[in-house]
């Protein structure tokens, strides 16, 4: 485990040693961190589509139309994934690990590198938890905003892709969000694959002198810096999605163009006595028809 | 009225949610240019009817015909209802939207105009509705009779044949009842037909040309506004239109 070498004497105090760490190991700490943060955050994107792609299959709706062979397919694909979901879900991240990169090797005679085993084993594992995520943020959008898509003529896709997938994107942000952060720190279990992230790194260190402690506050900062500014820059993501509180009346200019350049684009639907009302279109213009 | 072409033609229409019949033999026709109103009290099936007649509730037994065409047996059931708007209570706004985006996603995702295309005509209902000014508020940021407006502009920018609404109204504060059948007043002034479940008496009597009064899951009595509202036949279609003395 011991892969440093001796730096030089260690000094007597508590913040002196800190500092001779930081100054002898801090770059190679600073690497594990980015590990750390590269396979967490892979890990995640990759999850959540995995996610998404599981949660849109679990929601397809069967309607009594379909034909039979839709139906049983839909049935032995949802089994499937309901496998997939308790399984991953319900073992600890750390034997899926061990199960996976040796047992693929056994039994698949696939030789999985460390880095492939890692991002492999994160995204199904994140895919799992993302899957049933992505199924309730999909329930939680209300049936009446399906019920507006279906009755201007929307599909399930698009109904699914333009009003509910965006909705419950915004549903899940936070759960996305915790799910990172979880796995910023959960990836300190691929260490025992052999993945050098920081924790593996600060368990070398802290060995080299028997400084534990230390090394782990320095650690425990780390982990603590990454896992706060990703919850910041994911709320910071959420209030951008959320648009503006407020909104503008549009302008008289822009509806003077409105009102001005457009023909009806169905003639015989049309009431030109509302088109020459328009001057008065910056305000109700159907109160002008009002006794 | 029977000189104009037949648009939908309902026929021994019948719905049971479980053991609960809701609709039973309901059969009338709706010509080109009708304003219907469907009146009738709390329960009486009105919603299950209108939800039928675009699909989204499945009819469990009877024909929808719509131009001729038995739309109960429609495989592309999406494509049908883009031909049959509907204005539910509630609105149904995509609260995801601008309102400008909720008159524009139906024209450009199902019938392939082009942005610009789309947005104009989006343009022109909101104005039509007198919502121009609001097209950058979401559904959230509007009150409950903008709300309806704009749902009825996103209707109509899909230029249906037949626009359906379930009581538009019925969720909105008195001032706000009167903006919204303004808006409707209009469009059957301009000849859209349109199919309406409202409890708005004094709307039915003066706008539509076909008054339809439903009674435990049937029609029970229709005819003209005059027949109706001034000389009904059944005892218990008087009994009904008692109760709302203020027409
Ligand atoms: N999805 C459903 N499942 C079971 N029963 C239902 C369902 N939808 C409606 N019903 C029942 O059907 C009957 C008619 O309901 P419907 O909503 O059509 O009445 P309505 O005339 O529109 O009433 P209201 O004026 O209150 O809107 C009611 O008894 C209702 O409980
Ligand atoms: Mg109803």
């Amino acid at each position: 485990m011991n892969s440093f070498l001796l730096a030089g004497s260690l000094p007597p105090d508590f913040f002196g040693r800190i500092l001779f760490i930081l100054k002898n190991y801090g770059v190679s700490m600073a690497k594990g961190a980015g590990t750390t943060l590269l396979i967490a955050i892979v890990g995640t994107l990759i999850g959540c589509v995995i996610g998404f792609i599981v949660g849109l299959i679990q929601t397809i709706p069967i309607n009594p139309n379909d034909s039979v062979a839709k139906k049983i397919l839909l049935k032995i694909v949802n089994i499937i994934l309901k496998i997939y979901v308790e399984v991953f879900r319900g073992t600890p991240m750390m034997v899926q690990a061990m199960f996976l990169h040796y047992g693929a090797m056994l039994l698949l005679n696939l030789h999985m590198d460390m880095w492939t085993s890692a991002f492999v084993i994160v995204s199904i594992n994140t895919g799992a938890y993302m899957a049933e995520t992505v199924r309730g943020g999909i329930f939680s959008v209300p049936l009446s905003q399906t019920e507006g898509a279906k009755a201007i003529g929307m599909t399930h896709v698009q109904t699914m892709l333009n009003v509910i997938l965006p909705q419950a994107l915004r549903n899940i942000m936070p759960q996305i969000g915790n799910n990172l952060i979880i796995n910023i720190k959960d990836t300190c279990v691929l260490s025992c694959i052999g993945v050098v992230e920081l924790f593996f790194t600060s368990k070398s260190v802290a060995g080299t002198y028997y400084t534990y402690f230390e090394t782990f506050t320095i650690t425990m900062v780390m982990y603590l810096i990454m896992t706060l500014f990703f919850s910041w820059l994911l709320r910071f993501f959420e209030k951008r999605m959320d648009g503006p509180a407020e909104y503008d009346l549009a302008t008289t200019d822009t509806l003077a163009y409105t009102s001005g350049t457009l023909s009806d684009p169905r003639k015989d639907f049309v009431d030109d006595r509302h088109l020459s009302d328009a001057p008065h279109a910056g305000e109700d213009n159907m109160n002008n028809t009002r006794r | 009225m029977s000189d104009k072409k037949e648009i939908i033609e309902i026929k021994h229409l019948g719905k049971t949610f479980g053991k609960n019949e809701v609709l039973k033999d309901i059969n009338f026709s709706i010509n080109e240019g009708d304003v219907t109103c469907i009146i009738g009290a709390s329960g009486s099936g009105k919603s299950t009817m209108l939800r039928c007649i675009n699909l989204l509730e499945t009819p469990t037994s009877g024909e929808i015909l719509f131009k001729g065409n038995d739309i109960t047996k429609e495989k592309n059931v999406a494509a049908y209802r883009a031909k049959v708007g509907m204005c539910f209570q509630s609105f149904n706004l995509f609260s995801n939207m601008t309102a400008l985006k909720n008159c524009m996603v139906g024209p450009m995702k199902v019938l392939k105009k082009s942005k610009q295309e789309a947005e104009q005509d989006a343009l022109f209902f909101l104005t039509k509705v007198g919502m121009a000014p609001f097209i950058k508020a979401k559904p959230k940021q509007l009150s409950g009779g903008q709300q309806q407006r704009v749902a009825i502009a996103r209707a109509l920018a899909m230029h249906p044949d037949v626009l359906l609404f379930d009581e538009p109204t019925s969720a909105l504060d008195p001032q706000m009842v009167g903006e919204v059948l303004e808006v409707m007043k209009t469009l059957a002034k301009e000849g859209l037909t349109m199919i309406i479940v409202t409890h708005e008496m004094a709307f039915a009597r003066d706008v539509s040309n076909h008054v339809v009064y439903m009674q435990d899951g049937v029609i029970w009595e229709e005819g003209t506004p005059q027949e109706i509202f001034g000389n009904p036949q059944k005892q218990e279609t008087k009994d009904f239109l008692s109760r709302f003395i203020n027409m």
